[in-house]
């Protein structure tokens, strides 16, 4: 039953997922390249793209954490080299999974269960590729449209674009944490607790110490986490 | 001048982000080519075609939607970035967002610009490094560690970030925070639509309400 995970862990396949997380890490290294170019060109002051960088780095620990379990247990359903891959780019662990046992179910079996052979778990490959490559290519191809689109909607106003930006981010992080609010009394508070302490960190803090802003979500992340493990402990 | 160092920025962007997203799309299907080959397990291609017409189904919709949606907070470089990475609600946006307030730059500029990149390459770096971790040793890892911390991370982290990301511009944009969560927390709790459509309803609601505010305010401006 487990031939196919020997087969998804062998060491070609992590040399071949290995050529689209380079890619995934070149193309960041590019960017970065001409980031700092663009940045000497016009005398920005080096310390802001350093300071970007670092916050960068920092405050992605957290959730990184996250991601590091979750593709542990990822590992066990799809193979090493394939969680490595998806986790790398473009995916989730959810999105993963559904990719996985949808190409499973479409052949009449369970991802991983009973008559998974390799040529279903070729079906499960080939689906998840497909699905990561929507994005992939709507973005390759469209995101020109999308500054465009931006540049209409603002019309030149850059207090209005300011304002935009933000409203669109108010929304997106609107329905994501009425995601997490509807799932539960744990991550309805991780989630209520995480906003509170970052409302009072920029509120009341960081105007006293402008250095804290840089973690300020890290801080925050604790905090929310923090005050859900303090209500499962409570309730159990 | 800036005009010009923006416009040279933004065809750099695209010179770089294009090709190598579409390439990343292409690339990923090699383990599945070589599986197939290796194995002569190709699959009936009308299976591989109804698998992912099911995962179309659920995800679909996301291909379009989510690149407009986060368009106005990750940038165009960011754009590029972000889908190639993924990770985009509890890494990206939060940390490009982070960076524009701790260096002071406004969005739209070639500042924010550079800002933005910078956090977000930074931020790729840590994941790719955590997952990479995670392939070599992850396994021996979650097994010493306490079932709380696993929890607390898997279960909760990505939702006090969300939280605090929110917070965040919450204190610039009271009001329409207020809609945000509000509004799109009764419209999943009444109508429930699939998720999508509430993405579209928070993400225009929310600019909708803004732009209200934003006329008002311009108007009250005025007429002082």
């Amino acid at each position: 039953m487990d031939d196919y995970l020997k087969v998804a862990n062998s060491a070609i396949v992590w040399v071949l997922c290995g050529i689209t997380v380079a890619i995934a890490l070149g193309q960041a290294i590019l960017y970065m390249r001409m980031a700092k170019k663009t940045a000497a060109k016009v005398q920005m002051p080096s310390e802001i793209p350093n300071k970007a960088f670092r916050i960068g780095l920092i405050s992605a620990i957290g959730p990184a954490l996250g991601v590091f379990i979750v593709m542990v247990g990822l590992m066990a359903s799809i193979g090493g080299p394939m969680a490595w891959l998806r986790l790398s780019i473009i995916g989730a662990a959810a999105t993963e999974l559904t990719a996985a046992s949808l190409g499973a179910q479409a052949c009449g079996v369970e991802l991983g269960g009973e008559g998974y052979t390799l040529t279903v778990m070729a079906v499960s490959w080939f689906v998840m590729a497909l699905n990561g490559a929507g994005w992939l290519v709507v973005t390759g191809v469209a995101t020109p449209a999308l500054e465009k689109l931006r540049e209409k909607m603002s019309g030149g106003d850059t207090v209005w674009l300011a304002v935009l930006s933000g409203a669109c981010s108010l929304g997106i992080f609107g329905y994501l944490n009425v995601n997490e609010i509807i799932k539960g009394w744990g991550n309805a508070i991780a989630s209520i607790a995480g906003a509170f302490c970052m409302v009072l960190l920029v509120k009341f803090i960081v105007p006293k110490c402008p250095k804290l802003l840089e973690y300020s979500l890290g801080i925050a992340m604790l905090f929310g986490m923090f005050c859900a493990i303090m209500y499962d402990i409570a309730v159990a | 001048m800036d005009n010009n160092y923006m416009s040279e920025w933004k065809k750099g962007s695209i010179r770089i982000g294009a090709p190598t997203n579409l390439l990343a799309a292409a690339t990923a299907f090699i383990p599945v080519i070589w599986l197939c080959m290796t194995y002569d397990c190709w699959p009936d291609i009308n299976l591989v075609l109804s698998g992912w017409a099911m995962v179309a189904l659920s995800f679909g919709a996301f291909y379009v939607v989510e690149p407009i949606s986060y368009y106005a907070a990750l940038g165009l470089t960011g754009t590029y970035l972000s889908f190639l990475s993924g990770n985009i609600g509890n890494m990206r946006v939060p940390v490009a967002a982070l960076a524009l307030e701790a260096t002071d730059s406004k969005p739209g500029t070639l500042q924010a610009e550079v800002a933005s990149t910078m956090a977000i390459c930074g931020s790729i770096i840590t994941n790719l490094a955590f997952t990479t971790l995670a392939a070599l040793v992850g396994a021996a890892v979650v097994a010493v560690l306490p079932v709380f911390i696993s929890d607390a991370l898997t279960k909760y982290a990505a939702g006090a970030i969300f939280g605090g990301t929110f917070g965040n511009f919450a204190v610039k944009y009271p009001k329409v925070a207020v809609f945000s969560l509000f509004a799109t927390l009764a419209v999943k709790l009444l109508i429930n639509p699939p998720a999508w459509v509430l993405i579209v309803f928070a993400v225009f609601g929310s600019l909708a309400v803004a732009r209200l505010f934003y006329q008002m305010d311009k108007k009250k401006a005025a007429a002082k």
